[in-house]
């Protein structure tokens, strides 16, 4: 795994969900297994006390009955030795069981009198004195040469003597010892299972989220038929997918309708003013006289006005709808710039404007070419328009890795500040505009329905400025597009 | 020239069948889908005009059908639709050209005129055109008036060909739009006729019989004789 995508697990939700989830979980376990062990480690140590308790008193029965002849110490140690057998917690291998447990028995004066036993009972002795052992109670003593402490119990007998018996706590220690290593072991594996199991579970769920997240971004303005992927599982994700599909479902729905709607009433107003200007021009072949035509062709060009009103106030409705439908494919706004610059040129020159194109090569985008050549030529119009004679057009188109901007600045009068602030909605113009008002809108809805941008200001040094910026497609995606276009077709 | 002409709006059929027939067609108009079957089945036709939202099918199903039967004819096709999609799937499926309602008769006029030649092509391979004293060399991309070269600019020469090519017929703004400057715009300014002034600027010099006329209210034509 490369360090970028080490570093973006790192910041998934899946890797923060598991790490939060594990180290609980290994909280958890850890605070059981502390508890468990502590009464383990309890339960050993009554045993072994109940053990010694149950021995010293065996052993005090006998040394106080058995004569005190040459007899006793032979008795005491046979008994003394017969105890020891009987250790708790022995393990198997662990055949000598010297060092494991001693008997001792101390005079009134404090000195050895017998001994059972490794070595000699020296040390024993001095360690036991040292630590003041109470008669009913087993007591930890530490023994000088010995690493592990001894379990003593003490008993006095009537002669004023004192006998020890003592237990290795060796034994005791290695089970303990034992227990935690293999908890430990086990512990640290079922942590990492746990974390994988977690970590790959919550990264397969999010991962589904995730396409989702990718493919309703996808669903653009237009292209509403796609869906985003469902699960057959019937948990939340799958929820998610058939609740953003549903939704989807609606929107297109309503979408469908807005066209059918626009759609229809375009055809139910055409045809009658198809049939209008028919006849209109019919009876315009029939007169010769240049006085009656005249209002005929009047009348043909309201018409021709009215229809073009028709067809932008519908686009403009559906852009505000996000409805507009385009059909995209790769354009060259620079040569699209100076295709339209040739066309207008002349027109301008004639009214005394000049109009320059500044840009850096050419600029790919990918759009709908019938809507964007009609935005321009709504700029450009705009410009003819309501520029007074010798001033002039300056259009800037620069792009960088996502936008293309395109930017009309001239050194005219600029926009009345009035109008400025609702240059975009319909039916607002100038005092001495004679259109109807829809042009900017369009040029906005046309920006929009692109996921473009429309700003319009005046510039500080006098003169207005319209800027369109609009994305650009990434060359790799906008030949796919493309392609699956002319595949869909 | 047979025109069969397949529109179920009744005001719209009577009076483009009246402006045909006034065109110089021999039209036959259907009402329907079902009857231009009928009607292509019978008899050839020089040229189609068929309207998009027709009662009882889809125009472009239809197209796609008389194109099975065997028709060859070229396909003008007419909508009251809005989508561009209709126009490129309308093009894609057989159609030849495509205008949208309302249209200007002349345009209409014009259309039909232009599918025909192409459905018959003349001297369009030709590396010179010449209509009256007026030359152009399609391969030097230069342009004369009786002997005399004109000083012409490429977007001047494009412009003139495409006059050339269609001298005698009106051409529209909208079909110069289109074909000289490959977009289909209805601009709210007079673009158009200033290009064409200035190439009448050079192309009709005082004294010379004026080549370039304009058809008010509908276009431009270059007289061919």
């Amino acid at each position: 795994m490369s360090s970028k995508t080490a570093r973006a697990t790192m910041h998934s939700a899946a890797w923060r969900i598991s790490m939060w989830a594990t180290l609980a979980f290994a909280c958890g376990t850890m605070v059981v297994f502390v508890f468990l062990q502590s009464f383990v480690a309890g339960d050993i140590q009554r045993r072994s006390d109940a053990w010694l308790s149950g021995e010293i008193e065996t052993l005090g029965d006998v040394a106080e009955r058995t004569p005190k002849d040459t007899l006793y110490d032979a008795v005491v140690g046979e008994v003394a030795e017969l105890a020891e057998r009987e250790v708790p917690d022995r393990s198997a291998s662990e055949s000598d069981s010297d060092n494991s447990v001693f008997f001792l028995q101390s005079g009134s004066d404090g000195s050895l009198k017998l001994w059972v036993g490794a070595g000699n009972g020296d040390a024993h002795l001095k360690a036991i004195q040292a630590a003041r052992i109470p008669p009913d109670r087993p007591t930890d003593v530490r023994v000088t040469g010995f690493a592990v402490p001894f379990r003593v119990a003490c008993i006095h007998i009537a002669d004023g003597s004192q006998i020890f018996l003592g237990l290795s706590e060796r034994d005791e220690l290695r089970v303990l010892w034992n227990l935690r290593l293999r908890f430990l072991l086990l512990w640290l594996l079922i942590v990492l299972l746990g974390f994988g199991i977690v970590f790959f579970t919550t990264r397969r769920m999010l991962s589904h989220v995730q396409k989702i997240t990718e493919a309703a971004s996808g669903i653009g303005h237009s292209d509403l038929d796609a869906r985003v992927p469902t699960t057959r599982r019937n948990d939340e994700v799958s929820h998610l997918a058939d609740t953003l599909n549903r939704m989807l479902d609606r929107i297109e729905s309503s979408m469908h309708q807005l066209h059918t709607i626009t759609d229809s009433l375009a055809h139910d107003l055409r045809s009658p003013l198809t049939a209008i200007r028919g006849k209109l021009e019919m009876s315009l072949s029939n007169v010769s006289d240049g006085e009656q035509a005249e209002p005929i062709v009047a009348a043909i060009d309201e018409l021709d006005r009215l229809t073009d009103f028709l067809n932008k106030s519908l686009d403009v409705a559906e852009a505000k709808a996000d409805a507009l439908r385009l059909t995209r494919s790769v354009i060259d706004l620079d040569e699209l710039l100076r295709v339209m610059i040739d066309l207008y040129e002349p027109s301008m020159s004639e009214k005394g404007l000049k109009v320059r194109l500044r840009s850096g090569g050419p600029v790919e985008i990918f759009a709908d070419a019938a809507l964007l050549h009609r935005m321009v030529a709504n700029l450009l119009d705009n410009e003819l328009k309501h520029l007074p004679p010798d001033c002039s057009l300056t259009i800037v188109l620069h792009a960088d890795k996502e936008t293309a901007s395109l930017i009309f600045e001239d050194d005219g009068p600029g926009f009345d500040p009035e109008v400025l602030l609702h240059l975009f909605e319909r039916r607002v113009k100038g005092k001495n505009s004679n259109g109807h008002g829809l042009g900017l809108a369009f040029i906005d809805a046309v920006a929009r329905a692109h996921g473009g941008t429309v700003t319009a200001s005046n510039r500080p040094s006098g003169g207005a400025q319209i800027a369109v910026a609009l994305p650009v497609a990434s060359e790799p995606r906008a030949r796919a597009l493309v392609q699956a276009v002319s595949s869909a077709n | 020239m047979r025109l069969l002409l397949v529109e179920d709006e009744i005001d719209i059929q009577s009076f483009l069948r009246r402006s045909l027939q006034e065109a110089g067609y021999e039209v036959e108009a259907a009402p329907d889908g079902k009857t231009a079957e009928r009607l292509a089945a019978a008899s050839t036709f020089d040229i189609l005009i068929v309207d998009l939202g027709l009662p009882d099918q889809d125009g472009i199903t239809l197209i796609l059908k008389l194109r099975q039967l065997g028709v060859r004819a070229p396909v003008l096709i007419l909508s009251a639709r809005r989508s561009v999609d209709d126009r490129v799937r309308g093009l894609e499926q057989g159609g030849d050209d495509y205008l949208t309602k309302p249209f200007a008769l002349a345009e209409l006029l014009a259309r039909l005129r232009n599918l025909l030649k192409r459905n018959h092509p003349s001297a369009s391979d030709a590396t010179r055109l010449r209509v009256q004293d007026l030359e152009l060399d399609l391969l030097r991309r230069e342009a004369s008036r009786g002997g005399q070269v004109l000083q012409l600019t490429q977007q001047e020469f494009v412009l003139l060909e495409y006059l050339c090519r269609n001298a005698g017929r009106v051409v529209t703004r909208s079909m110069i739009l289109d074909k000289v400057w490959g977009m289909r715009i209805q601009p709210d300014t007079n673009v158009v006729d200033v290009h064409i002034y200035r190439l009448r600027g050079k192309v009709d010099c005082p004294g010379q019989v004026p080549l370039i006329r304009t058809m008010r209210g509908v276009g431009y034509v270059l007289k061919d004789r």
